[in-house]
């Protein structure tokens, strides 16, 4: 099935965003996050997004989440569809316990405290806290931290869903589980965008996929001829560096 | 949920609730009474009337004021109204104050102030009191979220507040009545202190027009500064995060 069959959730247009930032006292700096981006997301696809650390992965995800806007260019999301960032953590209190987390937490992306409350025990189970549930998350490990903030953020429901690399969480038992999860979920009709800077992951997940570089896309496409112009481009970057 | 979280962490808990202000009336007193020796009738009353609603005032501005960059990992990841930030400030420092006024009226009751219907009054002033403390939260956020040096700006304000509103010196006591007008006209936080005193200590009913003026004024910033926050939800967000 093509793309163009489907139906088009989220289309980003000529996407710029930039700030200005004191880089010292003196001089100000303008900061070019993204420039000129143009994508579109269609309903029940997976997107990847690879590229190096800066390159303005996570920002492509809060420009699609709507939490910040773009300083040119349009975001546009089908009318009612809701985006939400899949977070770890998201507003942890310490003192709180992972149940009353969990609550703040679901009902933060959305839910109804009816519909939160709900989705506890499901979460209990899934995390495998078992009796820390009950306890203040100051007293977690940070393995268990991010159990919590996985489950919680996976068993809500939203219609797009952006995830940005959260799959390295937990023990190597806890990954495993995790990327079943995941996968079961972008199985289903289930939109999402993936972002990444470990090719694997992208590999598996995604049906397609795009590689920022510095600001821009660098390419996009099938996730395997975007994987190789990235493995490329990291390929020459060594080179030369290992030249000089 | 929050206030349960800070009762938590302390390990006095809920105590500090009441320690807290009551610790500041504490320190004035021995400066203003016993060290500088003020000689006024009831002067522990007097203090707790103007001290325990200043520090409402102050503390809920001033913590309110941060609230929208210190929440920084939470706004890069969700899409929330930015006025919740404040608000949530604003509600945690209201129920606090719901203690601290019991305890206020524990206290005049105990000091044998006679308990009428003046006392009424006092439910229009503490409304007027929260709508100046919100809009004057709503206009802190901001600011501070457009520059971090508006936070020390309101620090420097809250002092400059706290020797100016008449909390340890009486503006009914100044000397010259055109200078007792002209501190309650243009400082609308002496002008609720001292209606806090006149109703408890002395069945005065404050003047309802300039408390009419006052609530109105700060509805408009209000409603005003909640547009503004509402439509630059976006911008505050990369302000937050940014800088």
């Amino acid at each position: 099935m093509s793309a163009e069959d489907k139906k088009l959730m989220l289309e980003l247009e000529g996407v710029s965003l930039s700030y200005h930032s004191k880089k010292t006292s003196f001089t100000q700096g303008t900061h070019h996050v993204l420039n000129n981006v143009s994508l579109k997301l269609y309903e029940g696809e997976t997107l990847g997004v690879i590229g190096k650390n800066g390159c303005g992965k996570t920002t492509i995800l809060r420009l699609m989440a709507g939490i910040l806007a773009p300083t040119r260019g349009t975001v546009k999301t089908r009318p009612g569809k809701t985006a939400s960032l899949l977070t770890l953590g998201l507003g942890f209190k310490a003192d709180l316990s992972g149940r009353d987390n969990a609550l703040l937490s679901a009902m933060l992306q959305g839910s109804s405290k009816k519909q939160a409350q709900t989705f506890l025990e499901e979460i209990k189970a899934f995390s495998e806290l078992g009796d820390s549930f009950e306890e203040p998350v100051k007293t977690y490990s940070s393995g268990m931290r991010s159990r919590l903030g996985f489950t919680t953020a996976l068993i809500t429901h939203v219609d797009i869903l952006l995830i940005d690399e959260v799959l390295s969480v937990g023990d190597a038992h806890f990954r495993q589980k995790a990327q079943r999860a995941m996968k079961e979920r972008i199985g289903s009709d289930q939109t999402v965008v993936f972002v990444s800077h470990t090719d694997s992951q992208v590999k598996d997940l995604c049906d397609r996929a795009i590689w920022l570089h510095e600001a821009e896309i660098g390419s996009q496409g099938p996730v395997a001829d975007v994987l190789e112009d990235y493995r490329a481009h990291i390929k020459s970057m060594n080179m030369s560096k290992a030249a000089n | 949920m929050a206030l349960r979280a800070d009762a938590s962490r302390f390990f006095l808990g809920y105590i500090w609730w009441i320690l807290e202000p009551l610790l500041f009336v504490a320190v004035f007193y021995v400066v203003f009474n016993i060290i500088l020796d003020s000689r006024k009738a009831d002067f522990l009353v007097f203090l707790m009337c103007g001290k325990l609603t200043f520090i409402w005032f102050s503390k809920s501005v001033s913590n309110a004021s941060n609230s929208i960059v210190s929440s920084k990992g939470l706004i890069g990841k969700i899409d929330i109204p930015k006025t919740m930030f404040p608000m949530t400030m604003i509600q945690q420092a209201a129920y606090k104050q719901v203690v601290v006024f019991i305890l206020l009226f524990g206290v005049l009751f105990a000091y044998d102030y006679s308990v009428t219907l003046t006392w009424l009054w006092i439910a229009p002033v503490i409304v007027v009191n929260y709508l100046m403390i919100v809009a004057c939260s709503f206009v802190g956020a901001y600011l501070v979220c457009l520059m971090r040096d508006f936070s020390l700006v309101i620090t420097l304000g809250m002092t400059f507040l706290l020797f100016t509103s008449g909390i340890f010196w009486d503006v009914r006591d100044l000397g010259s009545p055109e200078k007792t007008e002209a501190v309650l006209a243009y400082n609308p936080l002496a002008f609720i202190l001292d209606a806090y005193r006149q109703i408890l200590m002395y069945q005065t009913p404050p003047d309802m027009a300039h408390l009419m003026l006052i609530g109105f004024v700060s509805v408009i910033v209000i409603v005003f500064m909640g547009v503004l926050l509402q439509r630059s939800s976006k911008f505050l967000a990369l302000k937050a995060l940014t800088s």
